[in-house]
């Protein structure tokens, strides 16, 4: 790959310097540039180089060695060295100093500003913190922008992917023999098996301007089920592969179709339980494109047995385009409506895409 | 070499300098913005592993830690005696932005990686405009100039210890092998850090590129790997260009150097 000019890997071999001409017709540029050769766009000699240029020594030189070979593609280009006046070289010197020093500044205040409360207060202690903060604010820089610019980032990167995403994808499936241990990660308590007891699932949002109640052996009875492996991948980093039985969310969506202005389900579960076994409902937006997914599940099995408790029984949303804290457990609600419903984690400072 | 009247004063100052050009304006702007870019993806990206670690041993009966960098924390902690917090947390309240704070750090996280993508666009640009990729090219015989490179870095400080003589090997192209081996894997890691970032962030529209890792834990370990590479970069290049001079710094900031040929290493 190195393509040296020749001339100079001998002068290194040896031990000797470059040849004087080289020397002075490029002012010590390198590779020495001949007369035979195009000269470099850099070495160009300018007023002061002509003065120095020995134009009648070559000429009385032995017989000039064969012309090197151009120079590859990929071969190192010559430095390029140029003369410029000294107050025009002193007042772009200048200017890109004081440019940094700005950029320097703007990432100071820019990354004081974009710092979680918590680091900062860490850094620099409360009061520190406080001080900072009101200068900050002072010029613009606060915490609600903060909030709405960070928000942006979140919605920015969503429609990324939104933009990306081909209706026909499919989701990676494995074979049974991959499944992986799958953890229960919810942050609340799992709650007990009374809630099966009278357990229906409420739709409502219909075509039908009625509200549906079925309980989970109509469910069972009257929709096929479809089995999948795929991977369940958490907003954390930790994923899991494992095998989900269940019915086709577009099934039941073709069974009881959403009213037309219909675009997203709110998916809800009224028996979910907080850290302390407190009732705390928890809910999900779900948007109908993702909803009728042929690998959109709404499943009543885990590993080949009906689902746990811990794992979401008697129903939950299995969607595997979408991180776990989309698929539902317990759920018992569905509520279709043309604006995006709320959503806890994105509450909560997540995005509500969260789309794989 | 040629006769000439030595010039006054007056006639010094209006001559021309001569310089090398060396960095592209654009190399010399992501280089700057690849600095805070970097630090802040760092953070926010080790506040992101602190919730789930993909390095993982089975439970210490002892400390209840699974996870490497909580030992190593701890370890930091007990050897510089540091009580300020807890010490399973050293490494995640010292390096990240800290722990338990996941919503905030992927914010962040993708706020910084969209504008890291973008300026390693800029960059290649710049390389390209400014020809300043050819002399990042590996070549067959770096391997032996990084030796000689190595040998003399060896040898630095104790030649100066013994008042030895001890030359710089000679470097007839812009970079000398180990920096081209150095600034060429950091071009590799920046491609390997977004693509395998980009796996892990939509491994199902991108499932190509996630069986690229051969899965899904196979690209977090590429990303954690690049971010050691990328770090342990950043050490060695600040103590080379303080130990090379005001020169090569700045270079960086104003893109000539006033090192000619015949006054550098030869």
């Amino acid at each position: 790959m190195s393509e040296r000019d020749p001339d100079e890997e001998r002068a290194e071999n040896e031990g000797m310097p470059p040849p004087r001409d080289a020397v002075n017709a490029t002012g010590g540029g390198v590779p020495p540039a001949r007369d035979d050769m195009p000269p470099t766009p850099g070495a160009m000699p300018s007023s002061g180089d002509a003065t120095l240029r020995p134009e009648e020594g070559t000429s009385a030189e032995p017989p000039p060695p064969p012309p090197a070979p151009r120079p590859g593609f990929l071969a190192e280009r010559p430095e390029v060295e140029r003369d410029v006046p000294r107050r025009a070289l002193a007042a772009a010197t200048r200017r890109d100093f004081l440019l940094l020093a700005g950029g320097v500044l703007a990432t100071a205040a820019g990354a004081w500003w974009l710092l979680p409360d918590a680091t900062r207060a860490r850094l620099v202690g409360m009061s520190g913190r406080d001080h900072l903060d009101s200068l900050a604010a002072r010029v613009g820089l606060s915490r609600a922008r903060r909030e709405r610019t960070l928000d942006r980032a979140l919605t920015f990167d969503d429609d990324v992917a939104e933009a990306l995403t081909s209706p026909d994808r499919r989701v990676r499936t494995y074979a049974r023999s991959e499944v992986t241990p799958l953890r229960n990660n919810f942050h609340g308590q799992t709650p007990g098996p009374e809630i099966l007891a009278g357990w229906s699932l409420t739709l409502s949002g219909l075509a039908s301007r009625r509200v549906e109640r079925l309980p989970l052996a109509t469910l069972l009875a009257r929709f096929p089920l479809h089995g999948q492996v795929t991977r369940l991948v958490c907003v954390e980093g930790w994923s899991a592969v494992a095998w989900w039985g269940g019915l086709r969310f577009a099934d039941l969506l073709a069974a009881f179709p959403p009213a037309p202005s219909a675009r997203w389900a709110a998916l809800r579960s009224v028996v979910s339980l907080d850290a302390y076994g407190r009732p705390e409902p928890y809910y999900v937006s779900i948007d109908l494109k993702t909803a009728r997914h042929p690998q959109t599940l709404l499943a009543t099995h885990h590993d080949g047995r009906p689902l746990t408790l811990a794992h979401g029984a008697p129903l939950r949303l299995v969607a595997p385009m979408k991180l776990g804290l989309k698929n539902i457990k317990a759920l018992t609600d569905i509520a279709y409506s043309a604006d995006e419903p709320a959503d806890y984690w994105n509450e909560r400072g997540y995005s509500k895409y969260d789309g794989l | 070499m040629t006769e000439t009247p030595p010039p006054t004063t007056r006639a010094r100052s209006a001559e021309p300098a001569r310089v090398v050009v060396k960095h592209h304006p654009l190399v010399r702007l992501t280089h700057w913005v690849n600095v805070p870019v970097l630090f802040g993806l760092i953070a926010s990206g080790l506040a992101i592993y602190w919730a789930a670690p993909v390095f993982l041993h089975p439970r210490d009966p002892v400390t209840g830690s699974r996870d490497y960098l909580v030992d190593l924390g701890a370890a930091v902690a007990h050897v510089l005696h540091d009580r300020g917090g807890d010490p399973r947390s050293w490494i995640y309240d010292h390096v990240s932005l800290g722990t338990g704070m996941l919503a905030r750090a992927l914010r962040l996280h993708w706020a910084l990686a969209y504008v890291f993508m973008l300026n390693g666009a800029l960059y290649l640009i710049g390389l390209i405009a400014g020809g300043g990729w050819r002399a990042l090219l590996p070549r067959l015989s770096d391997v032996a100039d990084a030796r000689a490179m190595l040998r003399f870095y060896l040898g630095v400080v104790p030649m100066a210890i013994r008042r030895r003589p001890w030359p710089h090997p000679v470097i007839r192209s812009k970079y000398n092998a180990l920096q081209r081996a150095a600034y060429f894997s950091m071009s590799v890691a920046g491609v390997l850090v977004i693509l395998s970032g980009w796996a892990m962030h939509k491994p199902i529209q991108f499932g190509w590129l996630e069986r690229l890792f051969v899965n899904y834990d196979g690209a977090r370990i590429v990303h954690f790997v690049c971010l050691l590479v990328l770090g342990s970069f950043v050490v060695p290049h600040v103590i080379l260009v303080i130990a090379d001079g005001w020169d090569t710094f700045r270079s960086m900031v104003v893109g000539w150097s006033a090192r000619l040929k015949e006054a550098r290493h030869e």
